[in-house]
């Protein structure tokens, strides 16, 4: 249902182009034009102290030859490994643990309300344990990142399965079909759109759990790179790494909305 | 030897909230040549349903047994296949992909899979929309979909539950009509549940009347009209005793449902 509205809304909202200039366009446009320019030109006439603020053409240069260093690649492998093995780990869980919910009343009384506590809860509460119990390599960043993106998945996955049509269980059933086989070929799919809703989620959760496990505690890794240049005055390599991460995290997140979009189609009645 | 013996079968359910039991069914003697065509009609709660779907070996026994070719029925099985009201299509699959499901949940080898799927999608007469997904289709277009999944498994036994039942009267003949000329190609025995008395009889060997409290069979009456059957069959004398007949039982069973709300 929500999934719907949103695709139809995204439909709508997508015909008039913003190009050329539509007057949003225009308008958005300028005021990010107009922050760069203040920006830019701020340090020069005294209104703030450049060495705190840095500018847009120096974050510009500092991006340009940075990109291109080992160190950044390294930092950038390190903290993509701990994210991926961290989220992978989250799905593989999540989903039979869902699914097991759904299809038994005990295993739900039993995990639901430790569940609910810490969904609510942020994860990164137990940063500290987590660096004491796994050290202060990648594993205890894994560790957050799973748990950071567990619950959100876990819960939505959870609360999509519910929804299952169980004419459509029934029919899989009287076709023969296994336990295992009802998981992926009938609860996975049609839970499919609170599913990426629980991914678009938690992997908002699971950037903020690296980059804040590696500052931290941390050898290397992107958030590790951010505390040194941010400990030796380096605001436009700071602001280049802060520049990546969150460009990480947008485009994996509108590729699960596209995602999303196109699911939704399939209940359009 | 019958192909399904339904020998002493009775189900009961729990009823919500209360330590009594409901018998859907009691007592229920059937058997079901190869190769026949069998109806089930009866009023609301007489436990037509759950007769079929403890034959598709999805609702536990209370007592009794059913028997296919002298084996106990214990669950699922690949020689019995559903075409229940509800299209029950997935809705994430296209046309192709939805029969493709019946082949692929039975293990077919997957290299005949496809060819298989767009043979019965082309029977059924979708030929040209097996890219669609069901939301695009009409109710009976997704009911030929329903039929072509169960026959594309090449089940020996089709159990079909009111599959035409929210259909509208128009549809509802053609795909009758259609049913009659895929089934007697082959012939597989079917168990068809309607409260529809025409089409009852159109489709039957035989028809078996059901009444309510317990769910039982009141009667069973055979169907000679001659096959291959057609529009004029249905203007047909025999076709209107027939009809009035099983009228009679069911408006008999009406007037006790009658009494029995006017006691509450």
């Amino acid at each position: 249902m929500l999934n719907t509205t949103e695709a139809a809304n995204n439909k709508s909202a997508a015909l008039p182009l913003p190009w050329p200039f539509s007057r949003s366009f225009a308008i958005s446009l300028a005021s990010v034009a107009i922050f760069f320019l203040i920006w830019q030109i701020a340090p020069a006439l005294g209104w703030v102290n450049g060495r705190f603020t840095s500018q847009p053409s120096q974050v510009l240069v500092a991006g340009w030859t940075e990109l291109g260093t080992a160190t950044f690649w390294n930092a950038a492998r390190i903290s993509f490994t701990e994210f991926a093995l961290g989220f992978a780990l989250s799905l593989a869980v999540a989903l039979p643990l869902a699914a097991l919910m759904v299809t038994s009343k005990i295993a739900r009384y039993m995990i639901d309300p430790p569940l609910m506590a810490l969904y609510i809860a942020p994860s990164l509460i137990l940063l500290p344990i987590l660096i004491l119990w796994l050290g202060i390599g990648m594993a205890s960043k894994v560790a957050v990142v799973f748990l950071g993106a567990f619950f959100p998945i876990a819960v939505n996955t959870m609360a999509g399965m519910r929804q299952v049509d169980p004419k459509l269980l029934t029919m899989a059933r009287a076709f023969g079909a296994s336990r295992s086989r009802l998981f992926y070929s009938i609860l996975i799919p049609s839970a499919l759109p609170s599913l990426l809703t629980g991914i678009r989620l938690g992997i908002g959760r699971g950037v903020l759990g690296v980059i804040v496990g590696e500052l931290y505690a941390a050898q290397a890794g992107i958030g590790y790179q951010l505390s040194t240049y941010g400990n030796s005055m380096r605001i436009d390599l700071l602001l280049v790494y802060a520049l990546v991460v969150s460009t990480f995290g947008y485009v994996l997140t509108e590729f699960v909305r596209l995602l999303e979009v196109q699911v939704g189609k399939w209940g359009a009645k | 030897m019958p192909q399904i013996e339904i020998q002493d079968l009775t189900i009961e359910y729990a009823k919500p909230s209360s330590d009594q039991r409901f018998v859907a069914v009691g007592h229920v003697d059937l058997t079901i040549e190869r190769g026949e065509f069998v109806t089930i009609v009866g009023p609301s709660g007489c436990g037509k349903s759950t007769l079929l779907l403890s034959v598709a070996g999805l609702v536990e026994l209370s007592g009794g047994a059913i028997l296919m070719d002298g084996k106990t029925v214990s669950g699922p099985g690949r020689e019995r296949a559903p075409v229940f009201q509800d299209a029950s299509l997935l809705p994430w699959r296209t046309v192709l992909g939805n029969v493709r499901f019946g082949l692929e949940l039975q293990r077919w080898k997957q290299d005949d899979i496809g060819e298989r799927a767009m043979r019965f999608i082309r029977m059924v007469g979708l030929g040209a929309y097996a890219d669609y997904h069901p939301h695009q289709l009409s109710g009976g277009m997704r009911q030929r979909v329903n039929i072509a999944r169960a026959l594309a498994v090449d089940p020996e036994v089709l159990l079909m539950d009111e599959p035409f039942g929210a259909l509208d009267a128009q549809t509802r003949e053609v795909m009758g009509n259609e049913l009659l000329r895929i089934w007697s190609r082959d012939r597989k025995t079917c168990l068809f549940v309607t409260h529809d008395i025409d089409e009852a009889v159109f489709l039957a060997d035989r028809v078996v009347v059901m009444g309510r409290e317990p769910g039982h069979i009141k009667e069973i009456i055979r169907v000679d009209l001659p096959r291959p059957r057609d529009e004029a069959v249905l203007e047909s004398q025999a076709f209107a005793d027939l009809r009035l007949r099983l009228r009679r039982h069911l408006a008999q069973d009406m007037a006790s449902m009658r009494l029995v709300t006017e006691e509450v």
